[in-house]
């Protein structure tokens, strides 16, 4: 696998914004997200818990592919004796 | 009175156990067969979904003992990755197990935004018996399309390494997208998987082998999301039935799966293929009619 460690920065800040996305998800209802997120609905009491989910997954994801970029081309095996 | 009986239970269990893993759509024949059979039983009910919430938890739970041997050397081979931040080419397990995390993301994602909404567009029954002779042309495109022709791999550990080996991230994401079709009653999420399989050079069997591991995550995920349903009101009068129901999935879907691998090696998805345009065609004009 190709590594890009110039990606890893993006993709942590790009993790963490979405784990904002999710959070405001999960805490406030439809009615009070703000008006240019998806799921918006003045006056609705429903929280949007599948697109907070959906969120927190986009998130891990970022950060499991920044974690990986960190790595080396290959891991160094022991040598056998 | 209870919305389901037991009967219906039996039949609908029996039914989703085969339907989820052949490639002819279980949302598509939940749709029809209450129609055809004269069910007051509708797919947007609430308890329905409660009812093919049991049964789709017992497929997954199913399918996930099936691969158990698979199952374990991917989380270790997962395991092993994260602990040296690298993927390498020869760990089979590692590769596969990140090919079916990247190809459940796209799915999952989709199924979490649009289940809701496209459910709602396509709830009728003439549309899903016209989705379903669509399911059966893209059969037919996926065999005429294929990149390889269908060989018999010797053994299983064979097929998780020519999976991991023939399958790109990118093609992963290509299948797992294409999951998503099966939102729509009418077209199997199996059937695509598949599809996208042979597309993307994979054999019949292997593409089945992948279909599989690639459905257990996904077809799990959304039983326990749903899981709180059945256990709360909306699954009163209907617990019973949907463990019965649960139960007959369960068995239909163990030896769906244990067919499915055995014809899947020398055979193709053109059978399925005839079946759902028959059956399409057939349902679409007996709708229109009556």
């Amino acid at each position: 696998m190709t590594k890009r460690p110039q990606l890893i920065v993006p993709a942590v800040i790009v993790g963490l914004i979405f784990c904002v996305i999710a959070g405001i998800y999960f805490i406030d209802d439809a009615g009070s997200l703000p008006s240019f997120f998806p799921g918006h609905e003045a006056g609705s009491t429903h929280v949007h818990f599948k697109h907070g989910l959906a969120a927190a997954v986009v998130a891990i994801a970022c950060f499991v592919f920044a974690w990986f970029q960190t790595g080396g081309d290959r891991p160094e095996r022991p040598t056998p004796t | 009175m209870d919305p389901i009986s037991y009967f219906q239970a039996i039949v609908l269990g029996l039914l989703q156990g085969v339907s989820e893993l052949f490639p002819i759509s279980s949302l598509g024949h939940s749709v029809v067969l209450p129609r055809i059979f004269g069910w007051d039983i509708h797919q947007d009910d609430d308890y329905f979904l409660s009812f093919l919430v049991a049964t789709h938890c017992a497929t997954a739970i199913v399918l996930f003992f099936f691969f158990l041997k698979d199952w374990l050397q991917i989380f270790r081979g997962l395991g092993r990755s994260l602990r040296d931040r690298y993927i390498g080419e020869d760990d089979t397990y590692a590769k596969l197990g990140w090919l079916l995390v990247v190809g459940t993301i796209p799915a999952g994602l989709l199924g979490l935004l649009l289940e809701h909404p496209l459910r709602s567009l396509f709830a009728s029954t003439e549309t899903a018996a016209i989705f379903l002779f669509v399911n059966g042309l893209m059969l037919f495109g996926a065999e005429a399309l294929r990149r390889r022709a269908p060989v018999r791999s010797e053994e299983s550990i064979e097929s998780d390494q020519i999976i991991s080996r023939s399958l790109s991230f990118r093609n992963a994401i290509g299948i797992g997208t294409a999951q998503a079709v099966a939102l729509i009653p009418g077209l199997s999420r199996s059937g695509a998987s598949m599809g996208g399989g042979l597309l993307a050079g994979l054999s019949n069997e292997e593409a089945a082998r992948f279909a599989f591991l690639l459905a257990t995550p996904i077809i799990g995920a959304a039983g326990v999301l749903k899981l709180p349903e059945l256990l709360g009101s909306q699954g009163d009068h209907v617990r019973g039935q949907a463990l019965v129901g649960a139960l007959c999935a369960a068995v239909t879907a163990y030896f769906s799966v244990k067919f499915l691998l055995r014809f899947f090696e020398t055979n193709r998805l053109t059978p399925f293929a005839v079946y759902c345009c028959a059956v399409g065609a057939v349902l679409t004009v007996a709708f229109a009619v009556s």
